[in-house]
């Protein structure tokens, strides 16, 4: 129909031309596609070291964090430790146990036969060069 | 034209971004270069928070390594008062927890600081309670308070601190530098939510552990003994010091009246004056031993020596003395058992006052002893060219001369060990993170000196066991060893009339056990006994009885056979023992010790486990109790090999007659308990047997 109403005035050829570009070969430049693989590796390795410093920031402020809270349970345990000693201390003291031996359970003294020496072994020392310091006067 | 105007477009908005920068740089250098520091501070003090950490205060150990005084941490609520949004409700609320008037705390919270204490050293239930509360702008800061679990045991040795752990008495004040030691300060981070990250280590230096010469056993045998004495003697004050007499080590220091070191605060001045070292008086009798031992020394007499004690008075200086008995013919022996003043005057005016005097400067009279405790007391002895011309008489039986115990004690123990004045110290060791300091760089050192010979040592040592033995003192002789020691009953001064008074004295014992190889020098002081009032008769049981047990704990051997009417009646007073054991003590209620008792150990106890009384001690001691033992044949047998026999098995021998033994009864092979009476018979057997076997003494 257009053919047909074209073809009263002006006639059109419409040509096909077949361009055959096979043979066409895209030249790939080495240098330039060393310097964009350094600039991808450079620019990796940038981001890498700037993901690696906000990891280590955080993560420090984390540790840090837990840090602290262990020493506050250190110190919470630390605490309770010399809360024992102090109590042992206490119980320990010679005034209690000697009226608890006293008083509750009835003990008394033994009589100096009741108490049997036995003979000093060999190298033992006598009491007085026992308690000697060291670091005193001779 | 089109690409002109582009252009323009281009340039305006460079322009544009570069002014932006410019001003961006520019203030960020103004910032950086002109106002750095004063920022730097504001975030700082945003971000950074700076702590002081006190270091917790040294322990303070006896010789056994056994806690006496330690530090532990405890909250102290503080509070900022700008942060607090209603005062009045806080101050209500915190004034129920705490115990302070509410206007004090609303005052406080009202003032214009940015700080101020709430309450101090509070109990773990009263901080719980303030952290409940959840108050805006209150906050509990972690101190340490300082702790005597053993209460008034060693009171004075210890000493005490205040609220910031300040050392003000005893070892506590002495040694304060070292047991405090040196505060630091860390910077810590705080984020948005006032938590703390990043905190950088404080170079603090730690506070070092004391190791005290002091046996808390016997300290508390020495304090048990001294109480009961002053219970039933009524004195005003006493002291009891235990001393290795070998090296100086002063194994327990008692005062009477004592006072609890957690509650310092509360007790009187006289309570916590340490009046073995710091209280002056005239040792009376006591001083006798200077006397005799320069005398010696000198060679000036003998032991045998016989003075004319004159009936009794001697005329000195226009002055008569007269004696608490009438003696006549003494020798100087007797003259020590005995105590006799007129016999003492007459040695040294003998001896004359220079060659005296420098003895008695000698022993360490006048002069501080040196010992590590605070307030110690030079004691009273005028200068030799200010003496009057009765002072040789005065001094010479221990008036007109101000002692203090330590001063008395040293110069005792150096007659006990050989005639070596050795410094009095209750210091042992000091120790940083577990690290021996070196005690020298703290404490004076001080080498022992020899002030007598030891043969004038050995003469005083038997002419001291006379005085246990057959003189003033029989009530000081133990039971299982030999003791030596001298009686003193110095009448004190009357503040009303300044002459001596007739009604108030000064009773005191000193001496030391076993005589050969002494173990401890004990002194006993009682000041103004009601009743009895001589040394020998208040002070020397409160000797004895110390002695014995200090010498039993300490495993001493025995060097005298026990004395079988000693046993005898150790059996007979046993039953009574048991029900009188219960009188010993008055009521105590450990129910608050330590002040406070830390509840640590019952919050780790499993739930439903009722909390134990007590557990079982560790035995010491071999005990036999009793049972039976089958009596063996003692016939030719010596005495004292019957006696060693039936005593080793808890017999109680009835020897009779001399010799070698002959009969017994019970029979050989019967059994019988223990404590059970044996009577052996002794007698001259036939002649057969007559002979005594090698190596056999009797």
């Amino acid at each position: 129909m257009t053919r047909m109403r074209r073809k009263a005035g002006t006639a059109e050829f419409h040509t096909v031309k077949r361009i055959d570009n096979s043979r066409l070969v895209r030249n790939v430049e080495p240098a330039k596609l060393r310097n964009l693989w350094r600039a991808v590796a450079v620019s990796s390795m940038i981001a890498a070291f700037f993901m690696l410093y906000i990891f280590q920031h955080f993560r420090c402020i984390d540790l840090s964090f837990q840090l602290e809270d262990l020493k506050a349970q250190h110190m919470k345990a630390a605490a309770l430790n010399s809360e024992l000693k102090l109590e042992i201390a206490g119980l320990r003291n010679p005034m209690r146990i000697d009226t608890i031996a006293r008083r509750r359970l009835g003990l008394t003294q033994p009589l100096p036969t009741q108490v049997q020496e036995f003979e000093a072994p060999d190298g033992a020392e006598v009491a007085a060069a026992r308690y000697v310091r060291p670091n005193r006067a001779p | 034209m089109q690409q002109d105007r582009a252009h323009v477009r281009l340039l305006i908005l460079a322009g544009v971004a570069l002014f932006w920068m410019v001003a961006v740089f520019g203030r960020l250098s103004y910032l950086q270069l002109f106002r750095h520091g004063e920022y730097l501070a504001r975030a700082q003090r945003q971000q950074q928070r700076t702590i002081e950490i006190t270091p917790k205060r040294g322990t303070i150990f006896d010789r056994n390594r056994k806690p006496l005084a330690m530090s532990i941490p405890v909250d102290s609520a503080f509070g900022v008062p700008s942060e607090i949004v209603d005062e009045h409700l806080a101050a209500r609320l915190l004034s129920g927890v705490v115990g302070k008037p509410q206007e004090e705390l609303e005052a406080r919270f009202e003032s214009s600081r940015s700080f101020v204490w709430i309450a101090r050293k509070l109990p773990p239930e009263k901080a719980e309670a303030i952290t409940a509360l959840n108050l805006k702008g209150i906050y509990l800061q972690k101190e340490n308070q300082r702790f005597y679990p053993k209460r008034d045991l060693a009171a004075h040795v210890l000493g005490f601190v205040d609220l910031d752990e300040k050392g003000l008495g005893g070892i506590e004040y002495e040694l304060d530098n070292e047991i405090r030691g040196a505060s630091g300060k860390i910077v810590v981070m705080e984020d948005a939510r006032k938590r703390w990250f990043d905190g950088s280590q404080a170079k603090l230096e730690a506070g070092a552990d004391v190791f005290l010469t002091l046996d808390e056993k016997i300290q508390y045998l020495a304090q048990r003994e001294l109480d009961q004495a002053i219970a039933s003697t009524h004195a005003i004050a006493g002291t009891a010091v235990v001393m290795n007499p070998n090296t100086g080590e002063i194994l327990a220091l008692a005062n009477w009246p004592t006072f609890n070191p957690n509650r310092a605060g509360d007790a009187k001045a006289e309570a916590r004056m340490d009046r073995a070292v710091s209280a002056l008086y005239e040792p009376g009798s006591t001083f006798k031993l200077i006397t005799l031992a320069a005398a010696f020394n000198e060679g000036i007499t003998r032991p045998s020596e016989v003075f004319d004690c004159e009936n009794g008075s001697v005329l000195v200086a226009g002055h008569r003395i007269h004696d608490h008995k009438r003696f006549g013919l003494l020798n100087v022996s007797q003259i020590l058992a005995q105590s006799s003043d007129v016999g003492a005057i007459k040695i040294a005016l003998r001896l004359q006052a220079p060659r005296f005097y420098d003895y008695i400067r000698a022993f360490g009279f006048g002069t501080p002893t040196g010992v590590d405790l605070p307030g110690e007391s030079k004691g009273l002895l005028r200068p030799l060219e200010n003496w009057g011309s009765f002072s040789i008489g005065s001094i010479s039986m221990g008036q007109e001369i101000g002692v203090t115990p330590i001063q008395l004690i040293a110069a005792v123990s150096a007659i006990a060990n050989g005639g070596l004045l050795y410094k009095p110290h209750v210091v042992a060791q000091l120790q940083r993170a577990g690290h021996a300091l070196q005690i020298d760089d703290v404490l004076e050192p001080m080498e022992p000196k020899r002030v007598i010979r030891p043969e004038t040592a050995a003469t005083l040592r038997r002419l001291m066991e006379g005085v246990v033995l057959e003189g003033t003192g029989p009530k000081a002789r133990l039971d299982g060893w030999t003791s030596a020691g001298k009686t003193g009953s110095a009448q004190k001064i009357d503040p009303s009339t300044g002459r001596y008074s007739r009604t108030q004295f000064i009773a005191s014992f000193t001496g030391f056990a076993p005589i050969n190889n002494p173990a401890v020098a004990i002194l006993v002081s009682l000041d103004s006994p009601v009743g009895q009032h001589e040394g020998g008769e208040v002070a020397a049981p409160v000797f004895k009885r110390v002695a014995e047990a200090v010498l039993t704990y300490l495993d001493v051997p025995r060097d005298v056979p026990l004395n079988p009417k000693l046993i005898q009646a150790a059996y007979k007073k046993h039953a009574s023992e048991d029900a009188s054991a219960l009188e010993d003590f008055s009521t105590v209620d450990f129910s608050g010790q330590p002040d406070p008792l830390p509840v640590a150990s019952q919050m780790m106890k499993p739930i439903g486990q009722a909390p134990s009384t007590f557990r079982k001690p560790p035995l010491t001691v071999a005990v036999d109790e009793g049972g039976e033992v089958e009596i063996p044949d003692f016939s030719g047998k010596t005495m004292r090999e019957v006696a060693d026999i039936s005593l080793r098995l808890g017999l109680d021998p009835v020897l009779v007659g001399s010799n070698l033994a002959l009969n017994q009864s019970p029979a050989a092979g019967v059994k019988v308990r223990r404590g059970a009476k044996i009577t052996v018979q002794f007698g001259t057997p036939p002649e057969k047997n007559s002979k005594p076997r090698p190596g056999h003494r009797n």
